[in-house]
């Protein structure tokens, strides 16, 4: 048996009620969930049966492929465009400036309420919005550019800016974590700073851009407000059905089963992902101990 | 170079809020340039909306009652987790962060099923279940790194020296790792506060402030949106800064009564 050290008892109970939380509200309900997407709707009530009935609906629609190819659109493009932007900043947060002013400044608009973010694009690309009348008046344009707003333009665009602080926060922390004792012996053994960068500290960091890109994909690729108030009738993702199926349209089950896909959907990317990288020889592989 | 491109970056993220903010004061309905000037009608007719303030109430209750549980629970795991080691403690680590890897899309509909296979109904109540999950993380995240930071040893020491566990628990612990709690329980209230995504899924009657703010989205593109708005984040972003500046400010007490301790 294992000796467990008084120590790790008190941690035990200590971590216990949250685990008991997490249980109840987390574990619970995702097994509920998965259980429900095999059961049928009808008239607004749940049926425990089984059935592949709903993952077959699924499949065998072309509008579902459609929504989904959205969705993982706007992730991949989102996930993109924040680790490429923010990327530098956070380059220049770690190893160019002293002290966290910068990065709280940058973290502060984070909590510039998610929503208020989406009216003020909405204001800002809208055919008579911001951009538009102010072109208009400097007589760079004499119509409106329509595509600015309810396309996937605003979405992808609204999306990365939504993400662009949390995903600088991924970076930073991935990017403190690099050892500053290997960066010090390139640059001791003469290398620019560009060699440091993609020599040093990318293969370093390779872990964490790779969770800051998967996390800001799967929360793009999820959500489901944005591409419903900005991306327009081609915007439509897999989220928003999933969404109105739990609100309006009441067949939980098909919903269940729609957002377990999408689940795999997600895999699948990561998967593709870490392979891609693999075979662009920019995964580091075991190049280095740490 | 960089230093222009981060400045761009930070220009970027604070424009559409900066712009939000400047179209509250207008005088005028008009939502572009030229700007006809000040006014404070907006606010003042958001003020008499009754279902704004209704909910804004709302939103202040569930995120001091989040703040208030996951501070409890988000402590207890912290100081668990320093104690634990191994796989247990990784194992225990990912579970704790599952909540933020989903969207609040999924979390939203699995805590729906729930609800309503155990007969609970839709109110304030589901809706703070629903943010502690959500904040429970971020609060974890926050406090774990100060509390494996902070020595164990100090805690034996005290015990050494004749001291229960709760009392150096009280006289030694919780000084050193008190403003990071109280840091982390202020970022639980802001980010309950912000969120939206689950909360439309849970809620029932009662709305909280977002929820308001999308429905009144959803009808038209109003001016008084923009002072609703600018009241949303205004407090968000105040309460982050209060916080932030409270944290820093007692470290700097405690720093400051150690290294008068060490000159005496």
């Amino acid at each position: 048996m294992m000796k467990i050290s008084r120590h790790e008892r008190m941690g035990l109970a200590l971590v216990a009620p949250s685990f008991l939380f997490l249980l109840v509200f987390f574990i619970v309900p995702a097994i509920l969930l998965f259980v429900c997407s095999f059961w049928m709707a009808q008239a607004f009530r749940l049926i425990p049966a089984f059935t592949l009935d709903n993952y077959a609906r699924a499949l065998s629609s072309t509008g579902f492929y459609f929504l989904t190819w959205n969705a993982l659109k706007n992730g991949l493009c989102t996930a993109i465009l924040t680790v490429a932007l923010s990327f530098p900043a956070a380059y220049f947060i770690v190893y160019r400036t002293r002290g966290n002013l910068l990065f709280y400044l940058i973290l502060v608009s984070w909590f510039s309420s998610y929503l208020v973010r989406i009216y003020a694009w909405r204001v800002i690309l809208g055919s008579n919005g911001l951009i538009n009348t102010t072109l208009m008046q400097l007589g760079l344009i004499s119509e409106p550019i329509e595509v600015l707003l309810f396309s996937p333009f605003a979405t992808i665009l609204t999306l990365t800016h939504i993400m662009l602080p949390f995903g600088l926060l991924l970076l930073v922390s991935a990017l403190r974590d690099v050892k500053k004792e290997y960066v010090e012996a390139a640059r001791d053994l003469g290398a620019s700073n560009a060699e440091v960068l993609t020599r040093v500290i990318l293969p370093m960091c390779y872990k964490g851009v790779v969770g800051a890109f998967m996390f800001t994909f799967v929360i793009s690729a999820g959500d489901f407000v944005t591409p419903q108030l900005l991306g327009g009738r081609d915007g439509m993702t897999t989220g928003i059905l999933i969404a109105n199926q739990f609100r309006t349209a009441g067949n939980w089950p098909f919903g269940a089963a729609m957002a377990f896909l999408m689940l795999v959907a997600f895999l699948i990317v990561y998967v593709a992902f870490v392979r891609l990288l693999d075979l662009l020889r920019l995964a580091p592989g075991r190049r280095f101990h740490d | 170079m960089l230093r222009f491109y981060v400045w761009l970056y930070v220009a970027f993220l604070y424009a559409p809020i900066a712009i939000i903010t400047l179209f509250s004061f207008h005088s005028s309905p008009s939502l572009t340039f030229p700007f006809e000037g000040v006014s404070l009608r907006w606010y003042a007719k958001i003020f008499s909306d009754t279902t704004f303030l209704n909910s804004l109430w709302n939103s202040l209750i569930v995120g001091a009652s989040t703040a208030a549980i996951t501070t409890v629970l988000g402590s207890l795991t912290a100081l668990g987790l320093a104690r634990l080691k191994g796989r247990i403690q990784t194992v225990f680590g990912l579970l704790a962060f599952g909540p933020v890897a989903l969207p609040g899309l999924f979390l939203g509909i699995a805590l729906v099923m729930l609800f309503s296979q155990i007969g609970l109904q839709r109110s304030l109540v589901t809706v703070t279940i629903a943010h502690v999950l959500f904040t429970l993380p971020f609060f974890i995240e926050a406090v774990r790194s100060r509390i494996e930071y902070f020595d164990l040893s100090l805690e034996e020491a005290a015990r050494d020296l004749g001291a229960t566990p709760l009392q150096s628990f009280r006289l030694v612990t919780l000084p050193i790792i008190g403003p990071t709690i109280g840091g982390a329980a202020i970022l639980s209230f802001a980010l309950s506060f912000d969120e939206f995504i689950i909360t439309v899924f849970v809620s029932g009657n009662d709305t909280t402030l977002p929820l308001t703010i999308w429905s009144m989205m959803r009808r038209a593109v109003s001016p008084d949106i923009n002072a609703a708005s600018v009241i949303s984040l205004g407090l968000s972003i105040g309460m982050i800064l209060i916080g932030g500046l409270l944290v820093w400010y007692q470290r700097r007490l405690a720093l400051g009564a150690r290294a008068k301790d060490i000159e005496t």
